[in-house]
């Protein structure tokens, strides 16, 4: 690895962090905004439904990640960040389609007769990127704020809707002392479909969770016909649509998002992923992908 | 991205991963074993010193010599006054033979070292570094091969001869080297405490020339392949094999001390046919500070090479994901624990095959992330 890549990825952390510490967001985004895709669910309560805004910005994630090497060298001061031509927006269709994912999300949990809140734009970022590129000091020192703030709302469980808010909040655990209930949607739900997919796993589900059953068969039972394949979807053989490495290299990892997809392909043209990232990444190769989240009822 | 790489790493895939699956499925007794070898390996672990003392006690009470070396310049300093003026040396594939540089100090000192498994003989007369810890030529195609033996080894070797005659074409040479020798080096797949036998598998039948016709056999290994007795040992070998896709193994060679016979009143008389000298160095080279740290699953690690094929980084990088000859997901380990370099654990995507298929329950990918730690933090 190259210093000049080193220093960048080190001045991102610092960077990640400071926003994470003083505005529980790694990068400024419109709150508010990210937010509206609802206003039917109870203002907070013991239980919430936690987006970490994970569906919402998955779709500016990338762009970020281009900005990134732009910003630590010209050292932007923090206060600017929030301004203009760094505060990017999704499209519309792009975030019109985050918004009825999650609606679908809640519509499917209240069928199962869950009953939640939602914390709106006070909502806090899980720190999964922390997590994700080896920051773990860091990482800890946030979980520990995240942790009091979770508290502060009285809160005692929290509803996940992606691999990584679930995958970060339930290292927490082993790692501090944050014993709140996390539960992902998919465990706590049956539902319907319909269709024939190839499935994309997200690495942090199937393999990090161990969850790699579970969704089998949920996804079984639903109706909906799922194609295999041993070298390309089962436990030990499928891999990562490349996503995490962009922070690294944005190029190798569409390359990575690229070759996937030609393996996934080959088993079925329609794909189903359950990662708003995975979903990002693939798509570019993919005409006909889904999320698990837009074809069941 | 490699065209040639992409195209090598997914027929290797094919041919090795349904067939692991099929060998842990037809010999369940495989993963059981696994079980054990990994508690017996967490017990060596935890008492080091313990172990390395019996091994010692064991080589020594069998007529070998044995050798603790601290680091790689240990190792060489140990080498270099056992071969002294002795100048054929063939070597057998093993990645701590790379780890301490032995190929390129004994070749400065103008000694005649030949590899003699295929696979890593051609990766020497390409001047290269292996790609994958069993395979070690994988990146290299039928069609480069030939030119390589081509240059290096038989003109008439061309992209048009068959793999059969490229093979016996190494074999003819790989036979005067063998004839000459005067010192075998060697790795081991495990080594024994309560014996001090050294274990090795193999399936081309090299191994066995190397620690049968010189008059001294030299294996070197790291600390982490002391199993507490025979039987682990044998356990050790035979789960690194199936999960290699080798079953069952061609051949496994145990030695215990240098050849003896009994044969005359049952008077132990040393040597017989085989080496009249048995060496075994063990090598530490960051290995005791890493079990006393949190990468200390990394040293239960068999090298069975099965993680690399479940990993995104490896099919995507080649051995560029490590630092060569330690590479793919147990490399990133391996390259932390000997030579404290964690820069190329930040191309890992945490895609998590890697502690799926690893035989000895590994968590690669948390050790991964602490590494990453040890970069970033
Ligand atoms: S880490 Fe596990 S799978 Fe990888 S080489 Fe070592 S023992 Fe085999």
């Amino acid at each position: 690895m190259d210093n000049k890549t080193l220093n960048r990825i080190l001045k991102m952390k610092n960077m990640i962090f400071d926003n994470l510490m003083e505005s529980y967001l790694p990068f400024p985004i419109d709150k508010k905004y990210y937010s509206s895709w609802t206003d039917k669910l109870p203002r907070d309560g013991d239980t919430v439904i936690y987006t970490s805004y994970m569906y919402q910005i998955s779709g500016i994630l990338k762009k970020y990640e281009k900005l990134f090497p732009k910003i630590s060298n010209v050292n932007v001061p923090k206060r600017l960040m929030g301004l203009s031509k760094f505060l990017i927006k999704p499209g519309e269709s792009e975030i019109k389609r985050s918004f009825s994912i999650m609606n679908n999300i809640v519509n499917i949990l209240q069928k199962n007769h869950i009953n939640f809140g939602y914390l709106y734009d006070d909502e806090p970022y899980s720190g999964a990127i922390l997590l994700e590129s080896g920051f773990l000091k860091e990482f800890m020192e946030y979980g520990n704020k995240l942790n009091d703030f979770f508290k502060s709302r009285g809160i005692k469980r929290i509803i996940t809707l992606d691999p990584h808010t679930t995958n970060a909040l339930k290292r927490l655990k082993t790692m501090i002392n944050f014993d709140i209930d996390v539960k992902n949607y998919i465990e706590l739900i049956n539902f319907n479909g319909s269709g024939e997919y190839v499935i994309h796993d997200s690495c942090l589900y199937s393999r990090a969770m161990d969850m790699y059953g579970l969704i089998r068969d949920k996804i079984n039972k639903s109706g909906i016909k799922i194609d295999e394949d041993y070298l390309t979807t089962s436990k030990d053989m499928g891999t990562c649509c490349g996503g995490p490495l962009s922070l690294i290299s944005v190029n190798d990892s569409d390359e990575i998002a690229r070759l996937r997809s030609e393996k996934l392909l080959k088993i079925n043209n329609n794909v189903l992923v359950m990662c708003p990232l995975c979903y990002q990444n693939l798509s570019p190769h993919v005409e006909n992908i889904k999320d698990l989240a837009e074809v069941i009822s | 991205m490699n065209y040639e790489w992409n195209v090598s790493i997914d027929k290797a895939i094919l041919n090795n991963a349904p067939n692991v699956n099929k060998i842990l499925e037809e010999n369940p007794y495989i993963k059981e074993t696994a079980k054990e070898l990994r508690s017996k390996k967490l017990e060596v672990l935890g008492n080091i010193d313990f172990y390395i003392d019996k091994t010692e006690e064991s080589v020594k009470r069998s007529g070998g010599h044995f050798h603790f070396a601290k680091d790689s310049s240990d190792a060489m300093e140990i080498v270099r006054e056992i071969v002294k003026n002795n100048k054929n040396i063939v070597l057998s594939k093993s990645n701590v033979l790379y780890e301490i540089k032995l190929r390129e100090e004994l070749s400065k000192l103008g000694k005649d070292v030949w590899e003699t498994d295929l696979g890593e003989y051609l990766v020497q007369i390409n001047n290269d570094m292996p790609s994958h810890l069993i395979a070690p030529a994988i990146h290299l195609s039928k069609e480069k091969i030939s030119k390589l033996l081509n240059k290096n080894l038989d003109k008439s070797i061309n992209e048009n001869t068959s793999v059969e005659d490229m093979v016996k074409a190494v074999r003819k040479f790989l036979m005067e080297k063998y004839l000459a020798s005067e010192v075998g080096i060697t790795g081991a797949n495990a080594i024994s405490a309560d014996t001090g036998s050294v274990l090795l598998i193999e399936n081309e039948g090299n191994i066995r020339m190397d620690t049968v016709l010189p008059g001294i056999h030299i294996a070197i290994t790291g600390i982490d392949k002391i199993v507490p007795t025979l039987k682990d040992a044998f356990n050790e070998v035979i789960v690194q094999a199936s999960y290699a896709g080798f079953y069952p193994p061609t051949y496994i060679n145990v030695t215990s001390g240098p050849s003896a016979t009994g044969d005359i009143e049952l008077q132990k008389v040393s040597p017989a046919t085989g080496p009249r000298e048995f060496h075994l160095i063990v090598i530490d080279n960051g290995r005791k500070e890493a079990i006393n740290s949190d990468l200390r699953e990394s040293l239960l690690c068999i090298r069975c090479g099965r993680c690399y094929f479940s990993c995104p980084a490896y099919k995507y990088y080649g051995k560029d994901f490590g630092d060569s000859p330690y590479t793919g997901p147990t490399g990133i380990m391996w390259s932390a624990v000997t030579a404290k370099k964690y820069d190329k654990s930040l191309l890992c995507m945490h895609s998590g095959g890697c502690k799926e298929v690893c035989p000895m329950d590994i968590n690669i990918p948390e050790i991964i992330e602490k590494i990453k730690f040890r970069e970033t933090g």
